[in-house]
């Protein structure tokens, strides 16, 4: 039997810490991104996007390569902001000037710059179970079956939570235009 | 209506529009993440069961470990970081017939109006520069097909392949580029391109949108 030790055997979880890793590092801005539209705080990012990477790596084996990594991710991002906001107790509330985003450069105008903060502020004042699944469909282009199934809620419900995030989301636009308007 | 979103009025989509594109994470952060999480894979802290039942000796000896590690990894990180950026897998260029400028959020009254990005025609854009000039011409691309102005958005998207062929929003730019073939009615060349996209980027999380394009209603 001893000859059966000298086979090399594989070594999986290097190959698959490198897969993570490697997967990981290719959607970080993405997981970044992810978080502040989910009403991470910036100084909070990359703390969360760390305990995200573990949990990755945790269940790498459970993810299959054939599917979209996006989703999967933002899926993780959720539950971990949802845990991190629950242990907050407090809701991240945004004004225009508190948000500080690197956004797609230096060369993108102001005016691009406070749609986008607009939008981020506006996410946030809808409450964080429609929030994901406005921002998976509308923003990630995730197909509604494939949101219920990433963040495990029945189909109806995620078409119920994205009508209702709709509104709330154009309400809030509208409110907060209406207030600069003001200004 | 708006293929992505039927029920969500112009003016908040053109808002998401700007929403839409995704900066790059700083130098700095990425070379910080990089290493935070290989200290992690280093320390087993990813793999290892919650109790764990390493000896205290083991452990303080796998966390000196590991912040050799992060010291080592994050500098290397950070050099890789600042000097070499990621480029999306290269997909072929498309013929350019004009360049018109439009503005992201044109209809959003006064709080979009992003000026147009020049790039160099020609040079070999890299890092931050080119990011940003990529995003500023996708961005008129998007603003484009939100407004159904296809044509004017398949010239944005062939300008946008001239200047950054194998750039990092090349899987963006080929989903706009078969939304904009649909909207045209060129569904024969929406379906050549959506399979070439799907070649090109099969874990994208566009694939499943871009497949039901050639199908859906202009």
């Amino acid at each position: 039997m001893g000859h059966l030790r000298l086979v090399p055997r594989p070594a999986p979880s290097i190959t698959r810490d490198d897969a993570c890793l490697g997967a990981f590092q290719q959607e970080l801005d993405y997981v970044h991104r992810s978080f502040r539209r989910l009403g991470t705080a910036p100084s909070e990012v990359e703390d969360l996007a760390q305990d995200l990477f573990v949990a990755l790596r945790r269940s790498w084996e459970a993810y299959d390569p054939r599917r979209p990594l996006r989703p999967y991710l933002f899926a993780f991002a959720f539950r971990i902001a949802a845990a991190h906001q629950r242990k907050r107790n407090r809701e991240v509330a945004l004004g225009l000037g508190e948000v500080d985003d690197p956004g797609p450069g230096p060369e993108e105008t102001l005016q691009g710059k406070q749609a986008r903060s607009l939008v981020l502020v506006a996410l946030n004042r809808i409450p964080l179970p429609r929030r994901a699944v406005l921002v998976m469909h509308e923003l990630d282009d995730v197909p509604v079956a494939e949101v219920s199934s990433m963040l495990s809620i029945p189909l109806f419900t995620a078409y119920s939570r994205l009508r209702k995030a709709r509104r709330e989301l154009q309400a809030a636009i509208r409110r907060l235009r209406g207030e600069e308007g003001d200004e | 209506m708006i293929w992505w979103s039927a029920k969500l009025p112009p003016d908040v989509l053109l808002l998401l529009e700007c929403e839409r594109l995704i900066g790059a994470v700083p130098a700095a952060a990425r070379a910080r993440a990089h290493s935070r999480a290989h200290a992690s894979l280093a320390a087993g802290a990813a793999i290892l069961p919650i109790v764990s039942r390493i000896p205290v000796a083991a452990q303080w000896a796998v966390a000196g470990l590991a912040c050799v590690a992060t010291v080592a990894v994050g500098s290397a990180a950070y050099e890789l970081g600042a000097h070499a950026r990621p480029i999306a897998a290269p997909v072929a260029a498309r013929p350019l017939s004009d360049f018109a400028t439009s503005h992201c959020g044109a209809g959003a009254g006064s709080i979009v109006d992003l000026s147009a990005v020049s790039a160099p025609v020609g040079a070999t854009p890299s890092g931050g520069a080119a990011v940003r000039g990529e995003m500023g011409l996708l961005q008129r691309a998007r603003a484009a097909v939100a407004r159904e102005e296809f044509a004017r958005a398949m010239r944005l998207l062939a300008e946008h392949a001239r200047r950054f062929r194998a750039g990092r929003l090349a899987e963006e730019r080929e989903a706009l580029r078969v939304r904009a073939l649909v909207g045209l009615g060129r569904r024969d060349d929406a379906r050549r391109a959506a399979a070439e996209f799907e070649a090109n980027f099969p874990r994208s999380p566009l694939l499943l949108a871009v497949r039901r394009m050639p199908d859906s209603a202009p």
